[in-house]
C-alpha cells in the first residue's frame, strides 16, 4: 500500500514537471495516448464513412441517448475529438474564430488521466484535489456540498457516475448536467440552450455542455468586446 | 429586342422599355467600337488591352437591366462580368451566385437576451463575411447595453467599451429583421429593394440610386449607407459571395444585413449565429415544425420589437 503510494506521487510529480499532459513524459506517452485514444479513433473511423459532403465534414459526432429534439427528432452531440482538431474555430470570410467561451482542449492540461493513474481504480481524495489537481478550482458543485465523487467514477477515472450509480463517458456530460440542470437540458434538446453547429439544414449536430461550459467553473468570464461602432451622435446608425 | 425576358409576355409598356434600354446598349457598343477604331488610327491615348477591356465591361455593367427582370443569361452573363472586372481591377478570384430561395423555406431568427453578453463576435463575424466597408466601419449588427428591467433605446448605448457584462445591465441585438410587412420596400421609387419568397428582404446594388427613402422607413435602423466608396483589402475579401448578398457596393448605394443570404440558401447558419459564443442565436426554417427556430416561439416566452407598427419582424426576442 505504501509503496502504491510512493509510486502514485512519483507519477504526479512527472506529469507535473513535464508542465502539460498534452506533451506527455515520453515514459508514458506511448501506453497513455495507445490506451486512451483507441476507442475514440474507432469511433471517428467508423463515422467517416457515414460523413455528409459539406458544411458538415469535420465534426465528429454521436446520437443523443434520451433526448429528443423539437418534434421527437433524434439528434446528434459533437465529440471531444472532433473539438481537439478543430480548436473549435470557424471561418469567416478571410477570418477564423473561435466559436467557444472555453476550449477545454486548451485547458485539459491533464487529460488523459491515465498518464498519470495507472491503474483505472483510483482512491478519491476528496480534501486532497489541491495535491494533483491543483488547476481545478471547483467553485461550481461546492456551493451543493458536491465532492469529486459526485461526478467522477470512483472505480474508473475516465468515467462520470450519474447519480443512479450507471457510468457515463465524459463525452455525455449532458447525461450528468442534466441530472439538476434539467431546465437548460430541456432547452439544448430543443435548440433554445446551446449551440447548432454548421447549418441550420440537415444532421442537428449541437455541442456538449462542457464544450462551453468548464464544469469546474461553469460561469462566463467577462471579456473586452470587439469594438464600437462610430457613431456620429447617439441615435444615429449611419455606419 | 429577339429575347423578349420573363415578362415579355406581359407586352406594351414593359416590352417598350426593354427595347429602348437594348436599343441604348446597341448604340453605347457601337460607340465602344467607334473609339476603338478612333484609336487604332489615332493613338491619341495609351490605352492598355485590359483598360480596355475593364471600359467595355463597365460600359455592360452600366446598361444592365434591374436582377428582376434579368433571364438566368443575362444573370449569368453579368456574373461573368462581374467576376472578370474583379479579377482585372483588383487580381481576386471570386464567385458570385444567383442561388434562389428554397422552396418551403421561411427564415427566421431569435435572439436570446439572457444568454448574450455584449462581446460583438457576431460583429467581428459579419464584417468579415459581408465585405463591410472597413474605412467607414460599416456595422450591420447594433448590440444595445441595457439596463435591466425596461427595453428601452433612449436609455440604451450601442458604443460600450469596457469590460462585458456590466453589472445590472443586458444585452439586446438589432440587425435586419427581414419584416413579413417590410416599410422599407414599398418607400422605393425604382423597385431596387424587394422581398425573396424565403422571406429575405435584399437590394439590388446596382439599381439603387441612393434616395435613401428606405432608411427613413426602416423603423429598426437596420440600413446603411455608403457615403464613399466602400473599402476592403484584397487580402481580407471573402470570395463566397452573392449578387443580392456581399458582393462589392458602390458609392451611394444603400446595404444592410441579408441573414447571409450565400450562406444560408446552403443550408449554413449566418455568420454571426455561427461565431456567437453564448449561443444567444437561433436561426432556421419557420415552416419547419420540427426546427430550433419553432421549439423557441413554442416553449419561450417571445417578443418582437415595435409590434403596434405590424412589420411583423422575423426576429424575436426570447429570455431563459
Amino acid at each position: 500500500m505504501s509503496m502504491q503510494r510512493v509510486r502514485a506521487g512519483v507519477l504526479v510529480m512527472t506529469g507535473l514537471l513535464a508542465g502539460c499532459h498534452e506533451r506527455l513524459h515520453p515514459m508514458w506517452a506511448e501506453s497513455a495516448v495507445s490506451a486512451t485514444r483507441a476507442p475514440v479513433d474507432s469511433v471517428t473511423a467508423q463515422l467517416n464513412r457515414t460523413r455528409e459532403p459539406g458544411a458538415l465534414a469535420t465534426v465528429v459526432a454521436v446520437p443523443v441517448k434520451r433526448w429528443t429534439g423539437p418534434g421527437g427528432q433524434p439528434f446528434e452531440v459533437a465529440l471531444r475529438s472532433a473539438e481537439r482538431e478543430s480548436g473549435h474555430a470557424r471561418t469567416f470570410g478571410t477570418i477564423t474564430l473561435p466559436i467557444v467561451l472555453r476550449t477545454r482542449s486548451a485547458t485539459l492540461s491533464q487529460y488523459p488521466c491515465t498518464s498519470c493513474h495507472l491503474g483505472r481504480n483510483v482512491v478519491m481524495v476528496n480534501q486532497r484535489i489541491s495535491d494533483a489537481h491543483n488547476n481545478v478550482q471547483p467553485v461550481h458543485p461546492s456551493q451543493t456540498g458536491a465532492v469529486c465523487s459526485t461526478c467522477h467514477a470512483a472505480d474508473n477515472v475516465e468515467l462520470l457516475v450519474l447519480r443512479g450509480g450507471e457510468h457515463a463517458t465524459l463525452d455525455e456530460s449532458y447525461r450528468l448536467c442534466g441530472q439538476c440542470h434539467f431546465k437548460e437540458a430541456d432547452a439544448w434538446a430543443g435548440g433554445g440552450h446551446g449551440k447548432r453547429l454548421d447549418g441550420w439544414q440537415g444532421r442537428r449536430v449541437v455541442m456538449a455542455c462542457t464544450d462551453c461550459h468548464d464544469p469546474h467553473r461553469p460561469g462566463v468570464e467577462r471579456r473586452i468586446p470587439f469594438r464600437a461602432p462610430e457613431l456620429e451622435r447617439p441615435g444615429s446608425h449611419n455606419r | 429586342m429577339t429575347d423578349p425576358g420573363p415578362s415579355g409576355g406581359e407586352g406594351g409598356v414593359l416590352q417598350k422599355r426593354l427595347d429602348r434600354r437594348a436599343a441604348l446598349g446597341m448604340l453605347l457598343g457601337g460607340a465602344v467600337v467607334g473609339t476603338q477604331a478612333l484609336s487604332a488610327c489615332v493613338p491619341l491615348s495609351a490605352e492598355t488591352d485590359q483598360q480596355r477591356e475593364v471600359r467595355l465591361l463597365k460600359w455592360q455593367e452600366y446598361i444592365k437591366r434591374d436582377y428582376r427582370f434579368m433571364t438566368e443569361a443575362e444573370r449569368a452573363e453579368t456574373i461573368a462580368r462581374l467576376e472578370r472586372l474583379a479579377k482585372l481591377q483588383r487580381g481576386v478570384d471570386i464567385s458570385i451566385q444567383s442561388t434562389g430561395a428554397q422552396p418551403g423555406v421561411m427564415f427566421g431568427y431569435a435572439f436570446n437576451i439572457s444568454k448574450c453578453k455584449g462581446f460583438r463576435r457576431c460583429v467581428e463575424a459579419c464584417i468579415n463575411e459581408n465585405n463591410l466597408d472597413r474605412r467607414a466601419g460599416t456595422q450591420y449588427i447594433r448590440i444595445f447595453e441595457m439596463e435591466d428591467g425596461e427595453v428601452n433605446f433612449d436609455l440604451a448605448d450601442a458604443t460600450f467599451q469596457h469590460e462585458v457584462p456590466a453589472e445590472g445591465h443586458f444585452y439586446l441585438g438589432t440587425q435586419c429583421f427581414q419584416c413579413a410587412n417590410p416599410p422599407c420596400t414599398r418607400v422605393c421609387p425604382v423597385g431596387a429593394t424587394w422581398q425573396e419568397p424565403d422571406g429575405i428582404v435584399v437590394i439590388d446594388y446596382d439599381w439603387c440610386i441612393g434616395c435613401r427613402y428606405c432608411m427613413a422607413a426602416c423603423p429598426y435602423w437596420a440600413r446603411r449607407f455608403n457615403w464613399s466608396e466602400p473599402e476592403v483589402p484584397v487580402e481580407e475579401l471573402n470570395p463566397n459571395q452573392h449578387y443580392l448578398g456581399n458582393r462589392a457596393r458602390k458609392k451611394g448605394c444603400v446595404e444592410k444585413c441579408t441573414f447571409c443570404i450565400h450562406r444560408t440558401r446552403q443550408g449554413r447558419l449566418p455568420a454571426c449565429a455561427e461565431a456567437c459564443p453564448t449561443g444567444a442565436r437561433v436561426f432556421g426554417n419557420l415552416l419547419d415544425p420540427n426546427s430550433e427556430i419553432r421549439w423557441v416561439l413554442a416553449n419561450k416566452r417571445v417578443f418582437r420589437l415595435k409590434e403596434d407598427l405590424q412589420t411583423e419582424p422575423r426576429f424575436w426576442y426570447f429570455s431563459d
